[in-house]
């Protein structure tokens, strides 16, 4: 067959070369549909039965067969189990034979058919796609059905393709064969690229034109650009070779590398701090080289509970916490939730819109007992490490100015009960509403630190609201607004003497960092995952560089020239980055 | 109305609390075949409800096609002889996100 190209979305990063496999599973596509005659009604019926039966004993096998160590997974087939098992599909099939005289495999076509179409009115991606489940779980039992059943093999080391891969082949097949892997169907968070992830098998999911024709050709599977290169020519065979080995390399150092301090090379340093939710995180923070801990959501010990938590149950937590980061410093974050994501005790009227409602601060303000409840047992966690306070969604001075006079309140109170707090424990707020930034001079005279809340900052700034898939295309974290609006709290933050720190996704982005950097922030709090390798291009890069480019940055006028800007400065300096990394700017920044 | 164990609510017979959908995923697959296996072992009837509409908590193949991503807010709603235990179960599963991260 002659050299081509097929495009599909990238889910495990790596590249590999092997002979294609592919798992030919659609039996939908293959099975015959006929009417039948009136008195064969029963027989079929009969027919169906069986094959449900068959197919929820066949399930239990794999069920069985799933490794102890892969706990999560079996959950997967026990839910296509329990679909099999479920009285609705194989009722609605039963009654489209009778109904309609048409046979078995038809009457579950038909039965499946009936739920898709209930499916594709839901809203979230995620959950519309789990219609793959149901109709992986009615696979098996057509399989049943037209004599197909069992295992999913791969006699020899090789990349697998197929349309699709159910839990349940995802058990059978062995991966120590698998060199990469590629399916027709799928998207960003199917279970296909979570399981590829953790096995670390390069994988491709949604591949236009990946069917059975391409079974045994030689294939280069790229997991970085979501490619697969059929009868590829002698030299991508070599460049393809050469940047797998590569990849390892940088996998590796980056690893090896995480605990060193992100330093630029010509001596620069910036904090780098984690941001978590759950206390568990914590064993991720040290292993991956994190500082401290930047931005610690308290939101999910407020969820589903009748009662807010009380002031002992938070003072434990936040007590644990700063003990075992000491002296590393935790910056704990205020309730920063609406009454929208709040169970019975905490919330009351819906509002028209929950992203400019009573939330975080406002919330806070108007909710005093929960308020002090949290203060006082932050306040109390201060004597026992470097805690720091941060206060969400601040819009103003006048807001500010109130908080803190509640806050004093609290101190007052705490010391007349001799309860012992850090006084001075560093009180900073987020600065993600553009009123807060527009203002940051004058807030700045009234806090320790600012902390740059990207996310928020650019839904507020460029009106967007990212979730909604008709406007997340004008996401830009690198639009001159943002880029003006960081730059300007920075250098109000520095002017009045006081830290400022970035979080949010922007401070994982590897195209971004370098600005930050040219802006002289002061720390940067990202996802745990992701800092091995922003250390690794913080150290790859120097001042002098980042300086150059947020000059350029700044004068620029448009989104696309900014992100041409920063491609290029790393590709200059940190070529592994544009290869190995993924980021906020779009597609075509990894190609 | 009489209030039970945390959350619930007893009215006409039957029992409900309210929870909210927190794993970051919402109720894909591996929640509904929990929700549904925790169902089945309670002869009362048990409904799962949201502003879509009500489910029979006992089908995967319905709750699945109840769609809730996280911030879903569920009513879950129990009548028969085990109801209040039967609502008891299937909200612990939401408190504890399920099991997932």
């Amino acid at each position: 067959m002659a050299r081509r190209v097929l495009y599909g979305i990238p889910v495990a990063a790596g590249i590999a070369v092997g002979r294609a496999h592919f798992l030919d599973r659609d039996w939908f596509a293959r099975a015959s549909y006929h009417p039948i005659a009136p008195d064969a009604v029963e027989k079929e019926q009969d027919r169906l039965r069986q094959a449900f039966a068959a197919a929820a004993l066949d399930l239990e096998r794999v069920l069985a067969a799933v490794p102890e160590d892969l706990r999560d997974h079996a959950a997967m087939v026990e839910a296509h189990l329990l679909l099999v098992r479920d009285r609705k599909l194989q009722e609605q099939a039963l009654a489209a034979i009778a109904a309609q005289k048409i046979n078995a495999e038809w009457a579950l076509e038909r039965a499946v058919a009936a739920v898709e179409a209930t499916f594709t009115a839901i809203e979230d991606e995620y959950l519309r796609s789990r219609m793959q489940d149901i109709r992986q779980a009615a696979e098996r039992v057509l399989g049943v059905l037209v004599g197909q059943a069992g295992a999913a093999s791969m006699t020899q080391r090789g990349v697998l393709l197929a349309r699709d891969l159910s839990p349940a082949d995802l058990v059978e097949i062995d991966f120590a064969k698998v060199l990469a892997l590629a399916t027709a169907s799928g998207g960003k968070t199917s279970h296909v690229g979570i399981l590829a992830r953790s096995l670390q098998i390069p994988a491709v999911v949604g591949v236009e034109g990946l069917d059975g024709t391409l079974a045994g050709e030689l294939i280069i599977l790229d997991g970085f650009h979501g490619r697969v290169l059929v009868d590829p020519d002698e030299d991508e065979l070599a460049r393809s070779t050469e940047l797998a080995a590569r990849f390892d390399d940088y996998q590796a150092v980056v690893l090896r590398s995480c605990h060193l301090p992100a330093q630029t090379r010509d001596g620069f340093q910036v904090q780098t701090l984690a941001n978590i939710e759950l206390f568990e995180e914590v064993v991720a923070v040290r292993d991956l080289g994190a500082e401290g801990i930047g931005l610690y959501r308290t939101e999910y010990t407020y969820m589903n509970r009748e009662t807010p938590p009380s002031e002992e149950e938070l003072a434990e937590q936040y007590l644990d916490l700063a003990s075992i980061m000491a002296p590393q410093k935790v910056v704990i974050r205020t309730l920063d939730v609406g009454a929208d994501k709040l169970t019975s005790a905490l919330s009351h009227r819906r509002e028209a819109n929950p992203a400019l409602g009573l939330r975080a601060i406002r919330y806070c303000l108007r909710h005093r007992e929960v308020f002090r409840t949290q203060l006082r047992a932050i306040l109390r966690a201060s004597v026992v490490g470097n805690v720091h306070l941060l206060l969400p969604m601040v819009s103003g001075i006048e807001e500010l100015v109130e908080v803190k006079k509640f806050y004093r309140e609290v101190q007052r109170e705490l010391a007349a009960e001799g309860v012992p707090f850090r006084e001075d424990m560093p009180f900073g707020i987020m600065m993600e509403l553009p009123s807060a930034v527009m203002t940051a001079d004058v807030l700045a005279q009234e806090v320790d630190f600012f902390s740059i809340g990207t996310n928020d900052l650019i839904q507020y700034t460029l009106g967007i609201d990212r979730t909604n898939k008709d406007v997340s295309a004008l996401y830009q974290p690198l639009h001159p607004a943002i880029v003006r609006s960081i730059k300007w709290v920075v250098d109000s933050g520095h002017r009045a003497g006081i830290d400022v720190c970035v979080c949010g996704e922007l401070a994982a982005d590897p195209f971004c960092v370098p600005v930050l950097l040219g802006m002289r922030v002061d720390a940067i709090s990202l996802n745990p995952r992701s800092i091995p390798s922003i250390k690794r291009l913080i150290r790859q890069t120097t001042m002098e560089e980042c300086d150059a480019l947020l000059k350029q940055v700044m004068a620029s006028q448009s989104v696309m020239r900014s992100n041409r800007l920063v491609r290029e400065m790393i590709y200059r300096h940190v070529p592994d980055e544009l290869l190995f990394s993924v980021s906020l700017l779009g597609e075509e920044v990894g190609g | 109305m009489d209030r039970g164990a945390v959350g619930m609510t007893h009215e006409n017979g039957s029992w409900t609390r309210e929870v909210q959908v927190v794993n970051p995923l919402g109720i894909h697959a591996r929640p509904a075949g929990k929700i549904c296996q925790t169902a089945g072992r309670f002869t009362s009837q048990i409904f799962l409800e949201t502003e879509a509409g009500a489910v029979d908590a006992k089908s995967i193949l319905d709750i699945l096609t109840l769609a809730a991503p996280r911030g879903t807010r569920v009513c879950i709603r129990a009548h028969g002889p085990d109801a209040q235990e039967a609502v008891e179960a299937v909200a612990q599963l939401f408190v504890d996100r399920f099991g997932e991260e």
